[in-house]
């Protein structure tokens, strides 16, 4: 075991190339993990953002419907009955008195063991709500109907913009978009203390939708605004609105919860979104508003305007004035880096808003910084604008497990914006970075490939123009092409190819191969692809629809309803399917004969599975 | 550091596993190169320019694994404060990468078995990990403590050792 200098020397030099050459292939590695990991990130956004793109294609449905129902098939009475059913909203036949009266009359079981609030609330009653919450009960619902009545009694006081000041060297803190993140919440509570008149807040919107903890979230956040109304703030968002929340869950999350009182909340619920202020200043010289501003916004005309008639509803019917546009900008519009404001065709309402916009309305108004939200931001908060525009979101993993920190920034006096980052980990801390690109990777991609079915027909049209001999078999940059035209997604498609579809032997891809992994489960009633691929494309706007129509959220419409709803909507897309297909498709999925549809099931069935399952039909 | 009893001859090579897919060999499409470049372009006004800092990234990105060194040198072997601040765009990026493409020596499979094979020193397959780290941290061109933990999280057995093999796979298939 002799250990001669030059042997060990020799030693060394080989660990040296050794180790070198590890750490190339480590580096080559994390590179390659790194954009994978911006891909993914891209992926999602764009989905998302797209996905906002159809709910201008809802509201043109309604406007499309509010101008033609006259001509509808000739069946005057059905449709007018339809349309006015979609119309009319809910007038409240209780005064208020009365209502209160009913909300304490309302016998609270002694089995239930949840937070018993009583008003005027106190801490005690924010910290039974905290407490329970974590515990994962539920409010009793009694107490949240009380809760949102007194909310929407207060915010009924509040202007239209609120003025606050950082007095006292008191730091305020703003958090963004918390899209029912309870766990984020309480992050932050955690780490930066509860709301107090010390500890003064304000939630930039986009409480609800998306997450499963909505309801909770709202709950916090009003019993806090109504123990604390003087340090406490909410600004509206996006998805403070009815329609939104039709389509993103919380609707649905509230009647899953609360099947006695849901209704009634949802219907207080639509008030008191309508209620919240619009914007927040501190300082005269800090404006904070949840989506962003537009050239025409005047805050001074805004604080005029009657919010609460507000409501996403008339913006769709077009009876638009001025101000209207104003409220859209404010609760929609992005940032953009070029110049100009231009309409926000991604969202459906809203502007881009470059930076000569930013800096010609705070010059207007005195103003030195606009923070919004609205927008996920990798880091949690992003600026821009040359530092005059602070983007905050709350809401940390908010695509998927480890995609997204979230944070919230403090300003004190000297109005210097402080960020603190975090990102709940239930199971991040034991995944490594591989493994979470890997889940979230495969989540985005799963998204794509839904999308590519959804498009089939029209990406096989466009490919065949390309593949001349029928090889089967395109180009890369000719697959790029076709995919990125007809899905309008801009996407990296060429580093995605490997992910998404095959290549022949001669370097060509198989354009087919990429509607590969995903089939559509075996559907109830047998229907054309075309059909199915449709359905499934626009399932979320028919779910926004068909809850629409079922007023009391049952789950039931009847089968002349779908019949004249499908029409109705197949006849907007210009999509030709003739009326015996629509008909035997809903006689065969009305499997009692009662007359009426679940139709979850129905759109259940178009679901896109990934893996061939094929579903027992059991018959009921 | 115990160095090898002997100068060993190259061991004879162990049934081989089946070969990881070899990296793809970019048949040098720029538009591919484009689609990537873009992802890594973090100018606030996309200008489709990146950092001196982040070319190595991208390379590597693409399939390729350069030392850092190699890297600096078909940068121009810049000063360290250069790095953040100097930025390529598209067209001067294409050059760079084409060479370090066509470097010959890329290391296959079987010279990064041998290269942790120094470290076997039972010759058993399995290096030891906190050795690994050590190196990794210390020799060559040094790695972050932050990064050899990425590295090796989750390989180490119950003993805190690796098998090679199966590490070497795991890059390579990243």
């Amino acid at each position: 075991r002799g250990c001669s200098r030059s042997t060990r020397v020799l030693f060394h030099e080989y660990s040296i190339k050794a180790a070198i050459l590890i750490q190339r292939w480590y580096r080559r590695y994390v590179a390659h993990l790194e954009m994978r990991r911006r891909y993914t990130w891209n992926i999602f956004q764009s989905i998302e953002y797209a996905g906002e793109q159809d709910q201008l294609q809802l509201s043109s449905f309604f406007s499309f419907m509010l101008d033609n129902f006259t001509h509808m098939n000739g069946n005057g009475p059905g449709n007018k009955y339809l349309i006015s059913h979609l119309l009319d909203s809910v007038v409240d036949p209780l005064t208020e008195e009365v209502r209160q009266l009913k909300y304490e009359q309302i016998v609270v079981p002694e089995s239930y063991c949840g937070p018993r609030l009583s008003f005027p609330l106190s801490v005690t009653d924010t910290n039974a709500l905290l407490s329970a919450f974590k515990e994962e009960q539920t409010l009793h619902g009694k107490y949240v109907l009380q809760l949102l009545y007194e909310t929407k009694k207060f915010l009924k006081q509040m202007p239209n913009i609120i003025y606050l000041s950082t007095s006292y060297a008191k730091e305020i803190t703003i958090c963004g978009d918390l899209h029912g993140r309870l766990d984020d919440l309480l992050l932050i509570f955690y780490k930066n203390g509860l709301p107090s008149a010390e500890n003064p807040y304000i939630f930039n919107g986009d409480f609800v939708d998306r997450g499963k903890k909505s309801t909770e979230i709202i709950i916090i956040l009003f019993a806090f605004l109504l123990l604390y109304p003087d340090h406490m703030h909410l600004n509206r968002g996006n998805h403070e609105d009815h329609i939104m929340n039709l389509r993103y869950g919380f609707t649905r999350e509230v009647m899953q919860k609360y099947k006695t009182h849901g209704r009634e909340m949802l219907q207080l619920l639509q008030d008191v979104f309508s209620l919240l202020p619009l914007a927040t200043v501190i300082d005269n010289k800090v404006l904070i508003v949840h989506g962003g501003i537009s050239d025409k916004i005047d805050l001074d005309f805004l604080s005029t305007v009657e919010r609460h008639k507000m409501l996403l509803k008339y913006v769709l019917f077009h009876m638009v004035i001025i101000c209207l546009i104003q409220v859209v900008d404010i609760l929609w519009s992005d940032p953009k880096n070029q110049s100009g404001c231009s309409p926000n065709s991604f969202r459906g309402g809203g502007c881009y808003f470059g930076p000569d916009v930013t800096q010609a309305l705070l010059q207007k108004h005195g103003l030195c910084l606009l923070i919004r939200s609205h927008e996920c931001k990798q880091e949690g908060y992003e600026l821009c604008h040359n530092g005059q525009v602070i983007t905050i979101f709350s809401a940390s993993n908010y695509y998927e497990e480890g995609s997204n920190r979230g944070a919230y920034v403090k300003l004190g006096p000297e109005l210097v914006p402080r960020f603190f980052q975090y990102q709940v980990s239930r199971s991040t801390r034991k995944l490594t970075l591989h493994q979470r690109v890997c889940v979230a990777e495969g989540s985005a991609l799963r998204a794509l490939k839904e999308k590519l079915y959804a498009h089939r027909s029209d990406l096989m049209a466009a490919f065949q123009q390309y593949d001349i001999d029928n090889t089967g078999r395109i180009s890369t940059s000719e697959w790029a092409q076709v995919v990125e035209s007809v899905l309008r997604l801009d996407l990296p498609w060429r580093t995605l190819r490997p992910r998404l579809a095959r290549l022949g032997a001669d370097g060509n891809v198989e354009y087919e191969s990429c509607f590969e992994d995903i089939s559509p489960g075996e559907p109830i009633p047998p229907v054309t692809p075309n059909l199915a691929e449709t359905l499934y494309r626009y399932r979320t706007d028919l779910e926004i629809i068909f809850n629409i129509i079922d007023k009391d959220h049952s789950g039931q419409i009847s089968i002349e309803e779908f019949r004249q709803t499908w029409k109705l909507f197949s006849s907007h897309l210009g999509v030709a399917v003739n009326d015996q297909t629509i008909d035997d498709m809903a006689r065969s999925i009305d499997f009692n004969k009662d007359g009426s549809i679940d139709f979850n099931e129905f759109l259940e069935a178009f679901r896109v599975v990934h893996k061939l399952v094929i579903k027992e039909q059991q018959q009921g | 550091m115990a160095p090898k009893k002997k100068e060993e001859p190259k061991p004879a090579p162990a049934p081989k596993p089946p070969e990881p897919e070899p990296p793809k060999e970019p048949e040098f499409n720029p538009a591919e190169v484009k689609d990537a470049f873009q992802l890594f372009d973090r100018t606030p006004t996309n200008e489709m320019k990146i950092t001196y800092a982040q070319c190595g990234d991208l390379i590597r990105a693409l399939g390729q694994n350069p030392t850092n060194a190699e890297v600096m040198h078909v940068l121009g072997k810049p000063k360290a404060e250069e790095m953040q601040v100097k930025m390529l765009d598209f067209e001067q990026f294409l050059p760079i990468h084409q060479h370090i493409c066509k470097a010959k020596d890329r290391g296959t499979f079987e010279d990064f078995v041998e290269g942790l094979r120094v470290f076997d020193k039972e010759g058993n397959g399995t290096v030891m990990g906190a050795e690994l780290r050590h190196v990794l941290a210390t020799l060559g061109e040094k790695m972050k403590e932050d990064e050899v933990e990425q590295l090796m999280a989750g390989q180490e057995d119950a003993n805190g050792c690796i098998n090679y093999e199966a590490f070497v796979k795991h890059i390579m298939a990243g």
